[in-house]
């Protein structure tokens, strides 16, 4: 056992690597061997985790990977548990259909981040994840439960089709944000297009806002400023093209 | 024993099991979150009448709270398991949910016995309610004509202490209430200890059931009473003519202990004649606070 397992990439892919196998609980039950013998898929071919990543570590839910995977994908996917580094960017399926634990991202995301398997009516269940940059397309698409921040922009469709949960978006967000949102927040503190299905509610201080940042900020580490954390929000209820129960909150000043 | 002339009498106070909750209240002012607590504590004295015991703890810094806020910790105390929940769900509930700007978070968050208070009180949201986990704890969104009201799903409860005490035994009325107030002031704040009672003094303290009344479970403590010195087994020493109780709970016994021990000799001042305390002969409560033993 180890305080932290670390995945150093050895030879960069060719071409896309799927690599839902790594997540941080299940290398808690694993020696750095058998980390290395899991299966990945390299350009539809199944091979070996190890053939891509230096394994160093073993049996620890604590799990970080050294610098840019952008080409890997599905990391995290599943997770329940342990904390997940990466310190730098990675593909698209970021913390697929997720239920536990915490992924954090030293960079930009791909798309469907913290979103769900195709065809699948929910996407992550519970947990968090933290992009500090972007996140592409779908980001937070059928969340269940949990929480997804972005430090950077987010792409067209965050957190669309959301059943419950959390998304914070520090800039930019894209058209189709929310559409389709059932119940569940998002957060938006720099400009939205929000759908047209959504409508005003009322400006106000949502107590659970300012205590969310604040968790963000001490709890995980992300500067937020003040502003945002005591600042007025607009709220928008949608999509009233679904059930109507969510909101879009957007940052209007202090 | 003596401090400052004062007799500190070679006996003990006995207390009781009860079972705690700490709350924190916040507001976006420290008025608010102070209205909202002195309501939550209103009329929660004794469990002999009041069925709880509550009081303010202290007040706590906006770097303190969970949102930020200028906030209020507050005690609150019952006999039992089951009806520390069913006071905190109703008076949270009339007294906190009704105050603007408040939010309510729980002050024992490693307490593994969970009081499902915000749970209950969610369904004042008739449906609109929304629940947010944040920091892996739950809490929950009521709409409220102001905005939103923030409460915790669940709250600790530990095994607390209550009903710690102290006489002080003065030659008069005012040399009493001025001693009570100066124990007051010391004690006021000490981290996991209130003192429920009005400007936490007692002036009624009581012993068990009656001589006369079958009913009554409490009634005057008539060996302390002065104007009954004459007629009944006093247990005043000549010269005192007045006699106040301070009353304390807390969340252990060690934070009972400490307040004591700075209580104490704040109240021992002129006119006063003896600290003593109340006990049942130790046979009713686990917790003996043995006051030269406190003090030494």
């Amino acid at each position: 056992m180890s305080d932290a397992v670390t995945l150093s990439l050895t030879a960069p892919p060719d071409h896309v690597l799927v690599a839902d196998c790594i997540a941080a609980d299940r290398f808690a039950a694993l020696d750095g061997k058998e980390i290395a013998q899991l299966p990945v898929v390299h350009g539809g071919r199944t091979t070996k985790l190890g053939e891509f990543f230096k394994v160093r570590g073993g049996r620890s839910s604590v799990v970080r990977i050294e610098g840019d995977v952008p080409q890997v994908e599905a990391i995290g996917a599943g997770m329940a548990g342990g904390e997940l580094t990466i310190d730098g960017s990675v593909g698209r399926d970021l913390g697929l259909a997720m239920s536990g634990g915490r992924i954090d991202v030293r960079g930009n995301a791909g798309d469907n981040a913290g979103g769900a398997p195709p065809g699948a009516a929910r996407g992550m269940s519970g947990g968090e994840i933290i992009v500090r940059g972007n996140v592409g397309d779908e980001a937070g698409a059928r969340m269940r439960r949990g929480m997804l921040a972005v430090t950077g922009d987010g792409g067209r469709g965050v957190g669309s089709g959301m059943i419950a949960g959390t998304v914070v978006v520090f800039g930019q967000t894209g058209p189709g944000t929310g559409r389709f949102l059932k119940r569940g927040s998002i957060v938006a503190l720099a400009s939205i297009e929000r759908p047209a299905t959504f409508r005003y509610a009322c400006t106000y201080h949502p107590p659970h806002v300012g205590l969310l940042l604040r968790y963000l900020r001490s709890g995980v580490g992300v500067p937020v400023a003040d502003r945002y954390i005591g600042g007025r929000y607009e709220r928008y209820s949608g999509d009233l093209a679904e059930l109507g129960k969510g909101e879009i909150l957007q940052w209007v000043g202090e | 024993m003596k401090i400052n002339g004062v007799t500190i009498a070679d006996t003990f106070a006995e207390a009781f099991t009860m079972r705690v909750a700490r709350l924190v209240i916040t507001g976006r002012t420290a008025k608010w979150a102070r209205e909202a607590a002195t309501k939550l504590t209103g009329f929660a004295t004794s469990v002999i009448g009041c069925k709880c015991e509550a009081g303010i703890e202290r007040e706590l810094t906006p770097a303190e709270t969970p949102d930020g806020r200028p906030g209020i910790s507050v005690l609150f105390l019952t006999m039992d398991k089951a009806s520390l929940p069913e006071q905190l769900i109703v008076r949270v509930g009339q007294t906190v949910l009704t105050c603007p700007t408040t939010a309510c978070f729980d002050g024992l968050p490693d307490a593994p016995d969970r009081l499902a208070v915000g749970k209950a009180l969610r369904v004042f949201g008739d449906g609109f309610q929304a629940s947010k986990v944040i920091g892996g704890k739950r809490y929950w969104r009521l709409p409220v004509m102001e905005g939103e009201f923030l409460v915790e799903e669940t709250f600790g409860m530990l095994k607390g202490v209550g009903g710690g005490n102290f006489l002080i035994l003065a030659a008069d009325a005012d040399a009493a209430l001025a001693a009570a107030e100066a124990a007051v002031a010391a004690m006021t704040g000490l981290p996991g200890v209130i003192l429920p009672f009005p400007g936490g003094v007692v002036r009624s303290g009581s012993k068990v059931g009656s001589k006369r009344y079958k009913i009554m479970v409490a009634t005057t403590n008539d060996p302390f009473d002065p104007t009954l010195r004459a007629i009944t087994q006093t247990a005043l020493p000549e010269g005192v003519n007045s006699v106040l109780e301070i009353v304390l709970d807390g969340t252990d016994a060690p934070s009972i202990e400490a307040a004591m021990r700075a209580g104490i000799p704040a109240a021992c001042r002129p006119g006063v004649n003896t600290i003593t305390a109340a006990n049942f002969g130790g046979k009713l409560g686990p917790h003996h606070f043995h006051l030269r033993k406190i003090l030494a």
